[in-house]
């Protein structure tokens, strides 16, 4: 009984945590969304449900569409390069992990915004890569360049748990798996990826969300027809005065998104459990 | 050294922060104005304290800055907006300044809202030499709260070496860059162009109208390559060869090419959305004599002249500023923003009730299209 009650005082300062910075905010989301705007653009709450009948009016479907699509596009390039990284940091790192670590997270000390108008003066027409490479490429503008803005964006959200789960795992386990005679590949595919699932997941959580909402990206590199649901609601909230509305398409998303999220959960969850 | 960043814009992202913070502060539902008595009380015009201001990163010269902290033996506590919104959301969650720069529009939600203190105008020395269109502007009768900043107009700005323009809006579509046109990106000024395009008023409010406005940016789009406010990395990166943008945003690419005279700006025939941000005193400043006394300091003729060289927009004020940015644009003297342009030019509206709902709807649409 006393440690129980010892145990959940532990639970105060992180429910207290989520009650203030994630139930609060989240309930003044949800009433304002049903408030109204009044002439100075002031938005007072009420009850003005047109807010989310506008929201299905504008056709966005497409757009939230887009926005996913291009999350897990970064999620999976973000794996492909993360993934590789954090294995040589972890089993190849030595006495160098801390500073390669550290090289990881280093960038992230500069503001994305910042880091992201660095690639549209590199990848201008008249940038650097064009010409370094002599070539008259559009990088800009297009689809590819906002995809890769934010896999250079969310990238370290990749490497860092995976690289914690690989630290994590018994390294004799790789040569447990050699000595049972399976091949680099087949050692790889049935001891340390599974072994690395957890970090995997948790990757790919951290590089999804914030990319499905970003909007800096394809702000600036891309074209008109980039355009993802983070601009629309900076759009309300920045220039628009209109914080209902935006409020309403933050609402509408964020439901979206926690279909998917509820989808992959289980499937992932149904996996875990295996076939047994 | 000039350099500066398109005043409007740059930092956006940063802006969430803002709004954040406004959201925080219960900016919305507690109707957060002021009252009529507190807008009155006279202000003297005297050093009470340092000066909190607030305004557009780099829209400023930051040597005037110190030189009036020299002058007075105080501070000047900087702090930076990047959008009119922002600036609400902080005025709204309580935040004090003493001194802020609101566009026409704002002035107006502001005095609605008896946010900012009355200003005995007379008093302030050189006030004689702001042009005669300020003196009773539709944003604030008599100038009761407000001294005129920084002048802008929105056109067309072009690469002469490369493109041959028309003199019209319709060159951003029509004229062949090989897909280098850039919109900007917002809305006020996306609609107002394609109303003027239409011979519309730029505040059309109509929505048979808008619809129209609506057809003529989506038919714009597969024009366009892309959609933005970053004009000067835009321009300076060889991105765009036309860009939607402000007369200012030309200074400060000609200041930062090789080639200044192939960068040219375009008033367009069918009509040129201009305007001016202001300095204005909020009646929570703690320091309200300090920031008159910075509105004096800015009215000085050197004083003047010498930030429109730094900022790369005009001033109206007669005089050494004024001959200061003919001087400064004397190659491309259609970036000046000129009596003539203040009188035929037309300015952005508060938009009410339904016709900001429309407008809105109008740029979410397109955008979606």
């Amino acid at each position: 009984m006393n440690e129980n009650r010892f145990a959940s005082a532990f639970l105060v300062p992180s429910g207290l945590w989520l009650l203030l910075l994630f139930v609060v905010p989240l309930g003044f989301l949800l009433a304002i969304s049903f408030g109204y705007t009044d002439d100075l653009g002031e938005a007072i709450y009420g009850w003005n449900p047109e807010n989310y009948s506008r929201v299905f009016d504008a056709d966005l479907l497409p757009v939230l569409v887009r926005s996913v699509g291009f999350a897990l596009a970064t999620v999976v390039l973000c794996l492909l390069i993360g993934y590789p990284v954090a294995y040589y940091i972890a089993i190849f790192g030595g006495r160098w992990k801390n500073v390669l670590l550290a090289l990881v997270v280093l960038p992230f000390f500069v503001n994305y915004l910042v880091r992201t108008y660095a690639w549209i003066a590199m990848l201008g027409d008249d940038g650097l890569a064009n010409g370094v490479l002599g070539g008259d490429i559009r990088f800009l503008n297009t689809p590819y360049a906002v995809i890769g803005g934010l896999v250079y964006g969310f990238l370290a959200f990749m490497i860092l748990p995976i690289y914690a789960s690989l630290d994590r795992m018994d390294p004799s386990l790789i040569e447990a798996g050699k000595d049972l005679y399976g091949g680099p590949w087949q050692t790889f595919r049935n001891v340390t990826w599974p072994h690395t699932m957890q970090g995997v997941l948790a990757g790919s959580v951290l590089v999804f969300l914030p990319a499905v909402g970003d909007f800096v990206s394809a702000s600036l590199l891309g074209g008109p027809d980039e355009v993802m649901v983070g601009n629309l609601i900076q759009q309300q909230f920045q220039a628009s005065d209109n914080w209902p509305f935006g409020a309403a398409l933050t609402v509408v998303m964020m439901a979206f998104l926690m279909i998917w999220m509820v989808l992959y959960l289980r499937s992932a969850a149904r996996e875990a459990r295996g076939p047994a | 050294m000039k350099r500066n960043p398109n005043r409007r814009e740059l930092l956006r992202g940063g802006a969430g922060l803002a709004v954040g913070l406004g959201l925080a502060g219960c900016g919305a539902g507690n109707s957060s104005s002021g009252t009529k008595e507190q807008t009155e009380k006279l202000i003297k015009k005297k050093i009470d304290g340092d000066l909190v201001y607030f305004n557009y990163a780099e829209y400023i010269d930051p040597a005037l800055v110190k030189k009036f902290e020299k002058l007075h033996g105080i501070k000047v506590r900087e702090s930076y907006f990047d959008s009119m919104s922002a600036m609400m959301a902080k005025l709204r969650a309580g935040i004090a300044y003493d001194l802020i720069f609101p566009s026409g529009e704002y002035v107006q939600r502001l005095i609605s809202g008896n946010l900012l203190r009355k200003i005995d105008r007379d008093k302030l020395k050189n006030v004689d030499a702001v042009y005669p269109q300020f003196a009773d502007p539709w944003y604030d009768k008599n100038s009761e709260h407000t001294t005129p900043y920084g002048m802008y107009a929105t056109g067309l700005g072009y690469r002469a070496d490369k493109v041959e323009m028309t003199g019209s809006w319709r060159d951003l579509g029509e004229v062949d860059t090989e897909d280098r046109s850039f919109l900007l990106d917002d809305f006020q000024e996306g609609i107002g162009m394609a109303n003027l395009v239409n011979g519309y008023p730029l505040n059309e409010t109509d929505e048979a109208k808008l619809e129209k406005s609506q057809q003529y940016l989506v038919d714009l789009k597969p024009n366009l390559r892309g959609i933005s406010t970053d004009t000067i990395t835009n321009m300076t990166s060889g991105n765009a060869w036309i860009q939607h943008l402000w007369n200012g945003d030309i200074v400060n690419i000609r200041n930062q090419v090789d080639n200044p005279e192939d960068f040219k700006f375009q008033k367009n025939t069918e009509g040129i959305p201009v305007g001016s941000d202001n300095f204005a005193i909020p009646v929570n400043s703690k320091h309200p004599g300090t920031a008159l006394v910075f509105m004096e300091f800015m009215l000085d003729p050197e004083n003047a002249a010498q930030n429109v060289e730094w900022i790369g927009y005009p001033m109206p004020y007669d005089g050494g500023p004024t001959e200061a940015f003919q001087g400064l644009v004397k190659d491309d003297p259609e970036i000046n923003v000129t009596v003539d342009d203040l009188e035929n030019g037309q300015q952005f509206e508060n938009l009410k009730g339904d016709g900001r709902l429309a407008w809105d709807k109008v740029w979410t649409e397109f955008r979606v299209s």
